[in-house]
């Protein structure tokens, strides 16, 4: 095996967290170094990619994908350890209005095309390709300031995708852009890599990951958790979102919380017919079930369901808010819950799940308690947009 | 999609560009390679810069004629002012002499080379600060972004040069090869403020206070800088510490073009190439060193 193209080596980036005012202070020593607190964003992370694969970084939010995209791009260097990278790296990335908004669009191709490592003869010869990529030829002597940001968006990846990189680093790519770009963009990148071009891609879309990247890289808290192929990384992944992580309630509507009055014993998300759910199909029907076992007297508690996006945003919240509640807990007394709901979701990654409360009144009501995150992947709809699936139905007639 | 499979194209080798490959192990850029690779892009510098300074006058009626009018008319208050309403300027023309010295020519030839100093060094000393979005996302040398300020600033250095020229062939009526000492004079100004604005930008990432801490010094070193009055004018005691200035030795270029150096200039022109020998070594030093950290502070 030939040397890898990108090498980490206990690579890790820690962030300080400076009082702003104290930094001059701080430098001339005239104050502890304790007013700073230390953030490892990265640590102890090993991973060598060989010419030519496409690996996936999964993870959640805060879990260090962006740090390692920058450590590739060259832009931040570790804190400990080493990151060797073999060849010319292009971030696809949206580069903003850049340097100048009075550049036109040609002049932005050359500035872009030199940043990114591509020679002026190069980028010449290339020019015509670039500006048909972008669909800009009626306004590649526009200044940039007059596009729109679908147009510049077309034009900082279209720079990145022709400079021909050795590494191609795609950071969400299918969240930018519009719909009949985005493929343009994924055939594109298809072809960049069987010329044999190492493509890392950081993105949420694991329907995209999945068919895009033979290897997942899967981060967590700043450490690899798991490095092998894609689809095992998709299920370290679930299996982390479903992690309790108790900063992770949100809840919109909630008064207080109190603690101590239950205890979450088991929570499931079945089918129907009882199958496990983690991928169902768009507009199954599925189950979440949570059996709870209570350590005081809950009178009129009822449950809601939070169905949320991967990325935590809460798409839906539902619950059993009625006056009459479920029937009173009792002291050690134990209950199961059970809440249908239909995949009704475009495809993507989603996590349901189960929160208890006691009622109040009308308005009011207390969390008592809360069921892990269960994560679940729905597919068949792609061609879907937004937080739920209408199932609209579409019909047209000949007027008479 | 029709998508080429990979197994059904045979792909060229790829060779790869090792030469654009980095290792980091430390936060820093070697010397060698910020400079090469800073000199490499080099003529994004210029195209930026161009681009700079011709927007300034987009949407403006009088276009590119601003460019020319503002120092224009700068250099034509001086010289009414100086030579048919107020006569100051004795003192300078006592220690200056010449029969066709002119106290206007004087200040302007000053006023020449402060102003690119004013206009520029402060910019240049925030502009790793204010390009902070386009330096999260891709990496090229930070110190490129205070040289575009110092660059950008050449065009209008230019055209007051040539207002220099026309002032003094009309209130000196001649104007010798000694002229051309504006060439020189020109190259240690924009050398020295490239110098303070590459040092000063890269310590204001970290030290936010650089950029008023600038403002402040430069309204105290218009002052005790020989811009409106001559070094020979200063009390000996203090002449030296004058000369020593960063600004005082190109402003004494200037003069040497025009109405003529003042003795003290061998002092002031070496006392300029210091500042720009040690601020080019601690600037490129500092960039080197925190290239590829600035990011962690913007």
């Amino acid at each position: 095996m030939s040397a890898p193209v990108i090498a980490l080596r206990d690579a890790g980036k820690r962030y300080t967290k400076y009082d702003d005012r104290a930094m001059l202070l701080s430098a001339l020593r005239l104050r502890s170094r304790s007013t700073q607190s230390d953030l490892w964003a990265l640590r102890h992370v090993d991973l060598e990619v060989q010419e030519g694969e496409s690996v996936g970084i999964l993870g959640r939010n805060g879990a260090g994908k962006s740090t390692m995209l920058q450590m590739l791009a060259g832009v931040t260097a570790p804190s400990e350890g080493r990151v060797r990278v073999d060849g010319r790296v292009s971030p696809l990335i949206s580069v903003g209005v850049g340097f100048h908004p009075e550049l036109t669009g040609r002049e932005n191709v050359f500035v872009n095309g030199t940043i990114l490592g591509m020679s002026r003869q190069n980028i010449e010869r290339r020019f015509d390709e670039i500006v048909a990529f972008a669909e800009l030829e009626n306004f590649i002597d526009t200044p940039v300031k007059f596009y729109s940001s679908g147009m510049f968006v077309r034009l900082g990846f279209s720079v990145a995708l022709e400079a021909d990189p050795d590494i191609l680093l795609v950071d969400e790519i299918l969240a930018v852009g519009d719909f009949a770009f985005q493929l343009k963009c994924y055939e594109r990148m298809q072809q960049v890599r069987a010329r044999g071009t190492t493509v890392v891609v950081v993105s949420h879309n694991l329907g995209a990951m999945r068919t895009f990247c033979e290897r997942g890289v899967v981060l967590n808290r700043g450490q690899l958790a798991h490095d092998g192929a894609m689809f095992e990384a998709i299920g370290v992944y679930h299996g982390l979102m479903a992690l309790r992580d108790e900063e992770n309630a949100d809840d919109p509507t909630l008064v207080s919380r109190e603690e101590g009055a239950l205890e979450v014993v088991d929570a499931r998300l079945t089918t129907e017919s009882g199958e496990p759910a983690a991928h169902a199909r768009a507009g199954e029907g599925l189950v979440l079930t949570t059996t709870v076992r209570a350590h005081r007297d809950v009178d009129r508690p009822f449950v809601g369901l939070l169905i949320g996006t991967a990325d935590r945003d809460i798409c839906v919240y539902s619950d059993s808010n009625v006056a009459d509640g479920y029937p009173s807990l009792r002291a050690g007394g134990a209950q199961t819950y059970q809440v249908r709901f239909p995949a009704a979701f475009p495809t993507g990654s989603y996590t349901a799940r189960m929160t208890l409360h006691r009622h109040v009144d009308e308005y009011r009501r207390v969390q008592i308690g809360m069921s892990p995150t269960i994560s679940f992947y729905v597919t068949g709809r792609p061609l879907v947009g937004g937080l739920t699936d209408l199932r609209a139905s579409f019909t047209a007639a000949a007027e008479v | 999609m029709s998508t080429s499979l990979p197994n059904t194209v045979v792909p060229p080798a790829r060779v790869r560009d090792s030469a654009s490959g980095f290792e980091l192990s430390r936060p820093g850029t070697p010397v060698g390679a910020l400079l090469a690779k800073t000199w490499r892009s080099r003529e994004v510098l210029f195209v930026l810069a161009r681009k700079d300074f011709f927007a300034r006058y987009r949407r403006t009626s009088l276009g590119l004629l601003w460019a020319l009018g503002l120092p224009l008319v700068q250099a034509i208050v001086l010289a009414a002012v100086f030579t048919h309403v107020v006569r100051v300027g004795g003192a300078v023309r006592a220690v200056q002499g010449g029969p066709h010295f002119s106290y206007a020519v004087f200040v302007y030839s000053g006023i020449v080379g402060w102003s690119f100093f004013a206009a520029n060094m402060p910019g240049s000393s925030t502009a790793v600060v204010d390009n902070s979005s386009l330096a999260g996302k891709i990496y090229f040398p930070r110190l490129m972004l205070p040289l575009l300020v110092v660059v950008t600033g050449i065009y209008p250095l230019v055209i007051s040069l040539g207002v220099l020229l026309a002032m003094a062939l009309i209130l000196q009526h001649s104007v010798g090869p000694e002229f051309l000492y504006v060439v020189p004079a020109s190259l240690l100004t924009v050398a020295i403020t490239a110098a303070f604005g590459v040092t000063l930008s890269a310590l204001h990432v970290y030290f936010r206070d650089v950029r008023f801490l600038v403002q402040a010094v430069m309204s105290v070193l218009f002052y005790a800088t020989p811009v409106i009055y001559s070094l020979s004018n200063a009390p000996e005691s203090v002449r030296w510490l004058l000369a020593f200035g960063p600004m005082a030795g190109p402003i004494e270029l200037f003069r040497m073009a025009t109405v003529g150096a003042d003795d003290a200039w061998p002092q002031a022109v070496a006392a300029g190439g210091a500042w720009f020998v040690v601020l080019t070594i601690l600037g490129v030093w500092l960039h080197s060193r925190f290239d590829r950290v600035f990011v962690d502070r913007l």
